[in-house]
C-alpha cells in the first residue's frame, strides 16, 4: 500500500526488482501500490510485469500536508488538477475533501512519526473531519510509532492499513493490508478502503522486529 | 577481476553479515585519517551537548563500512557507485550490523545492484543505500 | 522564506562556484580503508602493486567554499548531512593531486522528521593530473526549516 520507486527522489528501487524480490523471497502479497513522493506517475505501464510475476501493481501518491504525509488512492486527472501534489504545505482538510470529491480516498501515513505523522498534530489542533483510514502499520516506523498509530486509530475509530514504506528493493512487503475481497483495480482498492473489510498485517516485520 | 563470478551470484543472495568496529578507538582513527575532527564524532559528552544521544559515527565511515563488506564478499570486484542515506545517527561504541543483499543483475553490463543497510541493536535501520558493482 | 525554492534553483543549480586542489596522501588512504574494515590489499597495503584510495575516499574532501558566495544567509547549525553518493571512475594513486570542482547540483524542498527541509545537493567532481575524471560525489545537505 506504500512503496517508492526510482520515480521518487529518495528511492533507487526499480519496479521490476520489487517484483523479482516478491517472487524470489516468497513475500506473501498479491500486489503492491507505488506511492511516489509529491507526484503521481501517469506514464508508467506495469501490465507486462503484472503478467510476468502474477502481481497486481497499482499507483497512488504520497503528498505532504500540515498534518503530515498522506497517501492518496484513486488519483485521476481531476484530482491532479484540484491541488498541487508537489507542494509541501497542503491542508489535510482540503486534501481529504478534494480527494473524496474526485472519487479517491486520502490516508494519513506513519501517523506516529515526528512532524510528518498526524498524531502530534491531532494532539495540538484536534482531528480533521473526513479522515476515515490511517496507516497503522508502517515498515519504516521506529520504536513505539506504530503502537501510537494504533492507539490513535482506536481513539478516533479510524480503520487501519499496513504499508512497507519501501525505498529499497529488499524492504517491500514488510507490512501489508489483507483485504477480504480481491483487488484488481484502483477503483476496487478505493471501494474496499471505504468499505472497511481489511486489516493491517506484519509480513517480514517492521523496523526493530527482525 | 573478482573472485566471485557474475554467473554464480543469484538475485536475492544475502551477503554475509558484518559486525563493524565502531568503537571509539577505531572511529578516532578514521577521524584522524580524514581530518573530521569534530567533537561530536570523538567525544560522547561533547556530542550530548549538541543534543545527540552520544558520539556519532561519521556518515562517510558508515559508507566505507558497507563498501568494505562488499569487498569482503567479492574480493577484486569494482564498486562503481554507492549511495547511502544517513537516516538516523549511528552511535560510536554501539554494536551495529551491516547487511547487504543482491537486488538486481544486469546481464548486459554484468553488473549487480546491492541493497545496503546498517541496523542498530534494536534492529532499526540507521544507514540505508545501494551499490552498483562489477564482478 | 525570504526566497523561494524556484528562484534558488534558477539562480544556483548548475553553478560551478569553487575549485581546489587536494593531494591524496598514502597514510590517509590506508587509515581510511583500515578503519572501515577493508580487507583488500590494494587499499590497505601501500606496497601493493595496485595500491589505491578506497572507493569513497573523495567523500572526505571539502572545497574552499561550501556554497556560492552570494547564497542567502542561514544558520549553519541547522544543517544536517543526509547522505552521500559516489560514482567511482578510476583509481586514485598515493600522492596524486586532484582538482575538485564544486557545483550546486539540485535544490528541492520536502518535509520529514525534522519538519520543513530544504535539500541542497552539492556535487564535487574530481579529476587527476591528466584531466581524467576519478570520481563524482553528490552530498545531500538538509537545511532544517529551510531559509527563514
Amino acid at each position: 500500500m506504500h512503496n517508492h520507486s526510482v520515480m521518487s527522489d529518495d528511492s533507487r528501487a526499480k519496479v521490476e526488482n520489487y517484483c523479482q524480490w516478491v517472487h524470489k523471497r516468497g513475500v506473501p502479497i498479491d500486489g503492491f501500490v507505488l506511492s511516489e513522493h509529491r507526484k503521481f506517475d501517469f506514464e508508467s505501464d506495469y501490465r507486462s510485469l503484472e503478467d510476468e510475476y502474477g502481481l497486481r501493481i497499482l499507483k497512488a501518491a504520497e503528498v505532504e500536508t500540515d498534518y503530515g504525509h498522506v497517501l492518496v488512492y484513486g488519483v485521476n486527472e481531476d484530482m491532479y488538477a484540484a491541488f498541487d501534489f508537489s507542494a509541501i504545505r497542503l491542508s489535510l482538510a482540503e486534501v481529504v475533501n478534494e480527494v473524496a470529491r474526485c472519487g479517491g480516498i486520502a490516508v494519513p501515513c506513519h501517523p506516529g512519526r515526528t512532524r510528518v505523522g498526524m498524531l502530534a498534530h491531532v494532539r495540538d489542533r484536534g482531528p480533521v473531519e473526513g479522515v476515515e483510514v490511517i496507516e497503522t502499520l508502517n515498515g519504516g516506523s521506529r520504536g513505539t510509532e506504530n503502537d501510537e498509530a494504533g492507539g490513535l486509530a482506536q481513539e478516533y475509530g479510524y480503520r487501519g492499513i499496513g504499508g512497507s514504506d519501501a525505498h529499497i528493493v529488499s524492504h517491500i512487503g514488510r507490512c501489508a493490508t489483507r483485504f477480504a475481497d480481491p483487488i484488481e483495480t484502483v477503483e476496487d482498492l478505493v471501494e474496499a478502503l471505504r468499505g472497511g473489510d481489511y486489516q493491517a498485517i506484519h509480513t517480514t516485520g517492521t523496523e526493530g522486529e527482525r | 577481476m573478482s573472485a566471485r563470478r557474475y554467473e554464480d551470484v543469484e538475485f536475492g543472495e544475502d551477503l554475509p553479515e558484518v559486525l563493524p568496529d565502531v568503537g571509539m578507538v577505531n572511529v578516532k582513527r578514521f577521524c584522524h585519517a580524514t581530518g573530521m575532527l569534530a567533537a561530536r564524532f570523538m567525544d560522547h559528552e561533547a556530542a550530548k551537548q549538541e543534543q545527540l544521544p552520544g558520539a556519532i559515527v561519521p556518515g562517510i565511515m558508515s559508507q566505507g563500512l558497507l563498501v568494505a563488506a562488499i569487498h569482503t564478499w567479492a574480493p577484486g570486484c569494482v564498486v562503481h557507485f554507492v549511495d547511502t542515506v544517513f537516516r538516523a545517527p549511528l552511535l560510536v561504541d554501539s554494536h551495529p550490523i551491516c547487511r547487504a543483499v543482491v537486488t538486481d543483475k544486469d546481464d548486459d553490463t554484468r553488473r549487480i545492484e546491492i541493497d545496503l543497510t546498517i541496523v542498530n541493536e534494536a534492529g532499526e535501520t540507521r544507514v540505508m543505500g545501494t551499490a552498483k558493482v562489477e564482478l | 522564506m525570504a526566497i523561494g525554492v524556484d528562484e534558488l534553483r534558477s539562480r544556483y543549480v548548475g553553478m560551478v562556484f569553487d575549485s581546489v586542489e587536494v593531494q591524496a596522501l598514502r597514510d590517509e588512504m590506508v587509515g581510511f580503508a583500515s578503519a572501515c574494515g577493508e580487507t583488500e590489499p590494494c587499499y590497505i597495503d601501500p606496497d601493493h602493486e595496485d595500491f589505491q584510495a578506497p572507493v569513497n575516499f573523495t567523500t572526505k574532501y571539502h572545497g574552499a567554499r561550501m556554497l556560492p558566495d552570494d547564497f542567502p544567509e542561514f544558520d549553519r547549525r541547522a544543517m544536517i548531512d543526509a547522505g552521500k553518493a559516489i560514482t567511482w571512475h578510476r583509481p586514485i594513486r598515493a600522492g596524486e593531486t586532484l582538482t575538485a570542482r564544486s557545483q550546486i547540483y539540485d535544490i528541492y524542498e520536502k518535509t520529514g522528521r525534522s519538519g520543513v527541509m530544504l535539500f541542497l545537493v552539492h556535487r564535487m567532481e574530481f579529476t587527476n593530473e591528466g584531466g581524467e575524471l576519478t570520481s563524482v560525489v553528490d552530498w545531500r545537505l538538509i537545511l532544517r526549516g529551510g531559509l527563514s
